[in-house]
């Protein structure tokens, strides 16, 4: 195995240096098509409570993207008038992946298994694929694609259309990298000024039968597995009656098929209104958070194994919502954001001990209606004791999360603990409990700051901090992007998790979830090589 | 071509000795290569001498250093534009008419108490005769570089050149700018519109990080009234309002800050003016082709075809005690108004801080001599002519106390959208979405 990976690390760089020699910014290929992409190195190491460090990623990934400019200046092919479509250009991108942490740490103490279906080892798939259509006042871009709405930075409220891949870094990549995309249709109708609005459009999106709900790990062998608050195991027991049992899951997906039924769509008006740039959005779709319902009606118990029957769902969903940004210019400096959303069909979780007038089926689950209320500002900076030549580019917001039908008995994060019998733990037993009541009102506060130095602005650090005010759990990161040349660029990353008080893990997968004082600390250094072409 | 016959200065001997004392001494405001503020208002009020210009070109050469090209060179360039095997061909000034529809059906324009030019709605130049006595001919002078023709109706592929000194290549970057005049006098492009002066979208095609990152920028007629912008990110995904009032940053690693833009960018309420009459300069006025670069970093336009020009010389001083520049001093084409030298002090020194000369080529010299082809997309160049505009064709941009420079080659396309075309293009709907 180690002969392996030599072979595959020293080919990555082989390839690095081969490359960084001579390589064109895009390679076009004739006068219509274009060639780009870049090839990753991402190696990181979790240092938990900084008293060890493992490496838990060395990923590398190849993203090939093309665009074909087959029609221009309504011109097909340079020969053919075509009509009313004024430009057309075909897009594709393709990645492929290859995590070799998984081949090293099979070799060297097993902790990290490939054995599920190899999910992380290797990826290689078309990314998005989709045809841009120009045919004034209309657009239309057609394939499997990813749509964004919203003000946000971070955090979901109308940003929906597409889910999350959270599997294999959380999310803390860029989100260009880890939504999934969708087979979709996306058609824009320019409106231009009429009324009292300036440059307005229609747009419509239609997802005829492509529903993927966010993907999340639940396999504790992966190492960013959302495992919950407690030992990063998998349950395999359960108390029934105040007994210890062996538990068997049957887990029933009843998430949306591949029909037409099953079809997501939505639309937005977007103008500007007296210097607001403001839109209104609805879309109908389905909760790409998983609900789990506990069929304890079908569940039964044969010697001393108990099987629980769960069914995975992804409800349906209404989310309507308004968004605006203005420019403040004359006394602030700053550009001023806000979303707002209304959403129904989203999943939770019921306490076992709920009365029946919470849970009436008795399955711990429902479905709750939610708002959102997303503030934020955007300043350009001088803070020229640290940089005399460029600003820095200041970002902040308050996230406001509101259950309107709250329940007390809602719960949030489960854990996994240790069987406990007599006072005595049992060994290799261990059961889920979710004693995590969640928050009426949730919020969260980000800020972000970036800037550039050196020649060409080749040195780029980045600061990201977000606290949950109610639980006191962070999240920070510094980062330093450093451009060695135009082909090649160096990332280094350092992530902490960490809290002031208390221990409630709260709603957002920060702060001392994967913090210093649990058992699962994720502080981690990403060390990051990047050729770009 | 002829070699330039030289003529002795009866200044030299006494030039060289200022110079070694200013050196010498350290003092503040001076230096060894006339880059301080006051070098350079010394400069300005010199006269030239008159030279002898061939019709076939006479070529300059640092031979010529002492008896032309200090005098006809701005003194804070002297270090980067005169150097050991520099090749400059001046020909005879060229005679390059406006549109003939230029001016015609345009009102004069009218001055506030702010200096800001009210109720004009382009067509013309607002101030087609500027008087040199005039309290107020440093902002005429300006106003009519902001309407001059030419300034915008092209698709112009850039590509840019990031060097450190010894011409070290740091990053190079191409992009796209597609921009359009809206205010044309009696019309405006979209009816309807008549606020928007003009409207621009830039989009960058490599490094492949800033690959796809587009920007619209839509000014407007009224010059109180900020620009309005927003950003394309790919990795965003969704378009992003930016701020306009923030003008003083560094941009994208370039060495140019937003209000160094054309030379002068900036609000006219935020800087006091000052007229300095004008004086003979050489520009690069109308090149053959994008020049190459030149000079010990490769910042500067070398073996190329330049012409002795008057120039409006405009000083600015910035209101803001927080402004980078104490002075910027812009030196724009008395005929034409397009900027030819911008120099920006350093406010803690006095010294230069940054500075751009720009490389500009004449519609109609296209029917005779064809400049090169962007690398990345071929144009047909045969629609500039008849145009009678000048476009421009690059720029050098180089920061003195880093030192570090930045060479731009443009390659413009004359482009004029229909009134639906512009409407359908210049549009937030094309922000939604980009190369990915």
């Amino acid at each position: 195995m180690p002969t392996k990976l030599n072979f595959s690390v020293g080919a990555v760089f082989t390839v690095l240096l081969v490359l960084s020699i001579d390589v064109k910014a895009v390679v076009s290929i004739g006068k219509d098509i274009e060639l780009e992409g870049f090839l990753k190195v991402q190696n990181i190491l979790r240092t938990p409570k900084f008293k060890e460090a493992e490496a838990i990623m060395q990923r590398n990934t190849l993203q090939l993207e093309s665009k074909y400019y087959f029609l221009k200046e309504g011109q097909m092919f340079g020969k053919f008038d075509s009509g009313p479509i004024e430009e057309a250009t075909l897009t594709l991108v393709g990645r492929g992946v290859y995590d070799s942490i998984y081949e090293i740490r099979n070799s060297l103490d097993g902790k990290f298994s490939n054995d599920n279906g190899k999910q992380g080892l290797y990826e290689a798939n078309l990314r998005e694929g989709y045809l841009d259509l120009v045919l004034p006042p209309f657009s239309l871009r057609i394939g499997r694609q990813q749509v964004v709405w919203g003000e946000t930075d971070g955090f979901r409220a109308l940003d929906v259309i597409n889910p999350l891949d959270l599997s294999w870094h959380w999310s803390r990549e860029y989100w260009e990298d880890i939504r999934i995309p969708l087979w979709m249709v996306r058609g824009i109708y320019d409106i231009g000024k009429f009324s009292v609005f300036e440059e307005s459009f229609f747009e419509a999106v239609w997802i005829p039968a492509d529903f993927r709900p966010n993907k999340i790990a639940i396999n504790p062998s992966r190492p960013w597995a959302f495992t919950g608050t407690g030992l990063a195991k998998t349950p395999n027991s359960i108390f029934i009656d105040g007994n210890l049992r062996d538990l068997e899951l049957d887990v029933r997906d009843l998430s949306p098929r591949k029909r037409l039924r099953n079809g997501q769509g939505g639309a937005r008006f977007k103008a500007i209104w007296g210097d607001i740039d403001f839109s209104l959005n609805y879309f109908y779709g389905f909760s790409a958070d998983t609900g789990v319902r506990v069929r304890d009606d079908l569940s039964s118990t044969l010697g001393n194994t108990h099987t629980s029957v769960r069914e995975l769902v992804n409800p349906r969903s209404h989310v309507v919502g308004l968004t605006a940004n203005y420019s403040e210019e004359r006394y602030t400096q700053s550009v001023l954001r806000m979303e707002t959303t209304f959403s129904t069909g989203i999943p939770v979780k019921i306490s076992p001990d709920a009365p029946s007038r919470i849970d009436p089926d008795r399955d711990q689950f429902d479905t709750a209606r939610r708002t959102v209320l997303m503030l934020a500002v955007d300043r350009p900076t001088w803070i020229r004791w640290l940089n005399p030549t460029r600003t820095f580019y200041l970002s902040s917001q308050v996230f406001w999360r509101h259950y309107i039908d709250y329940s007390r008995f809602y719960r949030g994060i489960s854990s996994v603990e240790h069987a406990v019998v007599n006072g005595e733990p049992v060994g290799g037993k261990f059961f889920s409990e979710n004693n995590d009541q969640i928050d009426k009102d949730e919020f969260v506060i980000t800020f972000s700051a970036s800037t550039s130095y050196g020649p060409a602005g080749l040195i780029k650090p980045n600061f990201v901090f977000a606290i949950d005010p109610r639980s006191t759990g962070a999240y920070n990161k510094f980062g330093l992007d450093y451009f060695w040349s135009d082909h090649v660029l160096l990332k280094f990353e350092q992530s902490f998790y960490w809290r002031a008080a208390g221990h409630d893990p709260g709603p957002w997968a920060l702060g001392d979830i994967w913090g210093h004082t649990t058992r699962n600390s994720r502080h981690e250094t990403a060390l990051s090589v990047v050729f770009q072409f | 071509m002829e070699k330039s016959s030289h003529r002795a200065s009866a200044g030299t001997g006494l030039k060289v000795f200022f110079t070694i004392v200013c050196f010498s001494l350290s003092i503040k405001g001076f230096s060894a290569d006339g880059q301080s503020y006051k070098e350079f208002i010394e400069w300005i009020e010199k006269k030239p001498p008159e030279i002898e210009v061939s019709n076939q070109g006479t070529l300059l050469t640092i031979d010529d250093k002492d008896d032309i090209l200090n005098a006809l060179i701005p003194s804070p360039a002297w270090e980067y534009y005169i150097f050991a095997d520099m090749e400059m061909t001046v020909v005879p000034k060229g005679y390059y008419p406006s549109p003939p529809s230029w001016g015609r059906g345009s009102q004069e324009g009218i001055l506030d108490e702010n200096g800001v030019l009210v109720g004009f709605t382009g067509g013309g130049f607002p101030f087609p005769k500027v008087v040199e006595n005039d309290p107020l001919a440093g902002q005429k002078v300006v106003w009519n570089m902001l309407w001059r023709p030419g300034q915008h109706d092209f698709d112009m592929p850039m590509t840019t050149w990031l060097r450190s000194e010894n011409g070290k290549l740091d990053r190079k970057m191409e992009f796209t700018g597609v921009s359009s005049t809206y205010a044309r006098g009696e019309k405006c492009l979209v009816e309807g519109y008549e606020e928007v002066k003009s409207k621009r979208i830039m989009e960058f095609r490599s490094p492949r990080d800033m690959a796809g990152a587009k920007d619209m920028s839509i000014s407007y007629v009224d010059h109180y009234r900020e620009n309005s912008g927003w950003v394309y990110m790919p990795s965003q995904r969704k378009p992003r309002r930016t701020l306009a009032s923030e003008r003083t940053s560094e941009l994208m690693g370039m060495d140019l800050i937003r209000e160094d833009m054309n030379g002068f960018s900036g609000k006219i309420y935020e800087n006091d003016w000052d007229y300095l009459g004008k004086r003979k300069v050489l520009a690069t006025m109308n090149v053959k082709d994008n020049p190459e670069a030149g000079g010990p970093h490769l910042w500067v336009p070398h073996k190329t075809r330049w012409e002795v020009r008057d120039a409006h010389v405009v000083l600015i001083n910035p209101k803001d005690s927080d402004h980078p520049y104490m002075a910027r001093i812009v030196l724009i084409d008395s005929e034409t108004y397009w900027t030819l030298w911008m120099f920006g002090f350093d406010r803690k020194d006095e010294m230069l801080l940054r500075m751009n000369q720009h490389y500009l080529k004449y519609s109609e010299s296209y029917a005779l001599e064809t400049p090169q082809q962007a690398p990345f997309v071929e144009q047909d160049y045969s629609k500039n002519v008849g145009s009678f505009v000048f476009l421009h064709l690059g720029e050098s941009d180089i920061n003195a106390k880093k030192p570090h420079g930045t060479v731009t080659h443009c390659y413009t396309r004359k482009r004029e959208f229909s009134s639906a075309r512009a409407r359908q293009f210049y549009s937030l709907r094309n922000m939604v979405s980009g190369r990915r």
